[in-house]
């Protein structure tokens, strides 16, 4: 597998007033991202997510430090629309993304920035509606659909780039659950059967475990960084960076403390019901 | 509440005025309020009132909903009339009433006169918007006013602006709404009270939704750079206009009337 995204000794701050100390938004921050994978982002609220997310697509520049996509380096003003293609990036609330007033037409934004012909960019903007299966509102207008359809709609304007990888800032944040679920099975999809890379930034463990790469950041810093079950398993620490943990975990993290033997990171449901069903010896069976 | 406003007041449709190429309706548009201008004397009405006939019967849009637009209007109109009657010329109307004196044959021509080229004024443009969505109105300005960029007229920049106000109406006037409803909630009131009360009132309600309509651009600006926007240059267009038979068909109508009221002018 390649690098898609390389980052190196990052460091970022935020322009502030005068006689105010720089606060550090981003602080000696190292990550690569393979092509392919799928890469949750957690973190309490301020601690610099969504601007590392920003650095990936060269919409902030380092103060030092390398950011490297594709090999290109997100420095250089000549390689932004080429990073920018191949990286696309969806924000959380939908009404501030969908530009046009028509569905097509706003899933067609990036292509006529591109300077596609008329043809390509009919075909591609089908094609991008089909994929997050939005194909039959492509006439509607997008301040009448529901939050879910016009993050399905963001995504679809994201993806008619045909990019490499999707970086999600907080997509499902302003959603209900069924909105939570179409966003969620899309993207899962898009990873899945299209090998798009994706880095989801989220606050929802159930999203997190459905990666296959978690990375916990605090204080502008990358704190954890492995696949969910290693992740999970510092539920202490978690806690300490004011994080939750799933529940599950969190169900085996109370019984260990009780001394009672169970393996730490249980993520999924039936794991856990697995789990408890052992160490009931098989008790529930008996039940009715 | 405030969901009533249609800016525009576009009617959706599909008739023959929908379906012209818009860069044609605005060109008929300007043909017509020339002609219109042009006309001499009453008869010339009668080919203007002729184009108006066939639009308003090939819009699908009644013209109930033109008289309504022109009752807010109504001042300006009496208001013309009455000065074209006072400055008029011409024998008295009416002879034997002498506190009507100034009611001048003349004068009261004039005056139906302007009323009669107002309304057919404000007709004509106002079924270009009813027939043509907003955001085809600035697409086909940008197309038309194009080579006016090479003046360093920013047209793709002003079309852009326009496009995304309009895409952003209906989202800040949701915003309005709910930001009225929880002030509401907090007891304020916006009914009563002098006009400075009401004024006052209104603080709480435009400081929100100032500072979320700055919020809103920040984000929607590195929306639009995520999707590689740099400005109007080397851009492809998604939607293309080709002009058909209707209209070709519509310019030669037109073309026809205002010829007739050339001729009118010279004979
Ligand atoms: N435009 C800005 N100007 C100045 N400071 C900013 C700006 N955006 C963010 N910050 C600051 O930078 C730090 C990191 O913010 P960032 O938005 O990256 O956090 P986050 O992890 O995305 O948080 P959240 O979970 O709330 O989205 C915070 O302390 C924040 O106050
Ligand atoms: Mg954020």
């Amino acid at each position: 597998m390649s690098k898609i995204i390389e980052v190196s000794q990052l460091n970022f701050s935020y322009p502030v007033d005068e006689g105010m100390a720089p606060a550090h938004a981003l602080h000696d921050v190292s990550l690569e991202i393979e092509e392919g994978e799928f890469v949750a982002i957690l973190g309490h609220n301020g601690c610099g997510k969504s601007t590392l997310a920003k650095h990936f697509n060269g919409i902030l520049k380092a103060d030092s430090g390398r950011v490297t996509v594709l090999g290109l380096d997100a420095s250089d003003e000549k390689n932004i629309t080429e990073i920018r293609r191949n990286v696309g990036m969806v924000f959380q609330n939908p009404d501030n993304q969908l530009i046009a007033t028509v569905v097509d037409e706003d899933v067609a934004f990036a292509l006529e920035n591109l300077g596609v012909p008329y043809d390509e960019m009919v075909k591609r903007v089908d094609e991008a509606l089909e994929m997050v299966d939005m194909t039959r509102y492509r006439h509607h207008a997008p301040h009448r659909l529901s939050g879910g359809q016009k993050q399905r709609i963001a995504i679809a304007g994201i993806l008619a780039m045909a990019p490499k990888c999707i970086v999600l800032d907080e997509p499902t944040a302003m959603l209900d659950p069924k909105g939570r679920r179409e966003v969620m099975k899309t993207i899962t999809r898009l990873n899945r059967e299209r090998g798009i890379t994706v880095i989801l930034i989220t606050h929802y463990m159930d999203e997190a475990v459905q990666a296959d790469r978690v990375v916990v950041m605090g204080e502008g810093e990358v704190i954890l960084d492995g696949t969910p079950k290693e992740v999970f398993q510092n539920v202490g620490l978690l806690h300490s960076l004011s994080l939750d943990v799933p529940q599950t975990a969190e169900l085996m993290f109370a019984l260990r403390q009780e001394d009672i033997k169970v393996p730490i990171a249980v993520l999924t449901e039936e794991d856990c019901i697995a789990e408890l069903e052992k160490l009931l010896g098989g008790v529930t069976h008996d039940q009715n | 509440m405030l969901k009533d406003i249609t800016i525009g007041q576009y009617f959706p449709g599909k008739s023959f005025m929908h379906r012209l190429d818009p860069r044609m309706k605005l060109l008929l548009t300007v043909l017509y309020v020339v002609s219109l201008f042009l006309v001499p004397d009453f008869w010339g009405f009668l080919v203007i009132g002729a184009v108006i006939a066939l639009v308003v019967a090939s819009s699908g849009v009644s013209l109930k909903v033109v008289f309504r637009g022109l009752k807010p209007l109504m001042f300006i109109i009496i208001f013309t009339a009455f000065f074209n009657i006072l400055y008029g010329g011409g024998e008295p109307l009416f002879p034997n009433i002498s506190w009507l004196a100034w009611i001048k044959t003349e004068g009261v021509r004039n005056a139906l006169f302007m009323i009669i080229r107002i309304i057919l004024l404000i007709m004509g443009t106002s079924y270009l918007t009813y027939t043509t969505s907003p955001v085809m109105l600035t697409d086909a300005m940008e197309r038309i006013f194009r080579p006016l960029k090479v003046l360093h007229f920013p047209v793709h920049e002003l079309a852009m602006m326009m496009t995304i106000a309009l895409r952003f109406i209906p989202t800040l006037i949701d915003e309005t709404d709910k930001i009225i409803n929880a002030q509401k909630a907090r007891g304020a009131d916006f009914e009563t009270g002098n006009i400075i009360r009401r004024a006052k009132a209104l603080i709480p309600i435009l400081i929100p939704l100032l500072i979320s309509a700055f919020r809103r651009a920040e984000e929607l600006a590195d929306a639009m750079e995520c999707r590689c926007y740099q400005g109007g240059e080397g851009r492809t267009r998604y939607k293309v206009y080709s002009f058909s038979w209707r209209d070709w068909a519509a310019l030669g109508i037109m073309l026809l009337a205002m010829a007739t009221i050339i001729l009118f002018m010279i004979f």
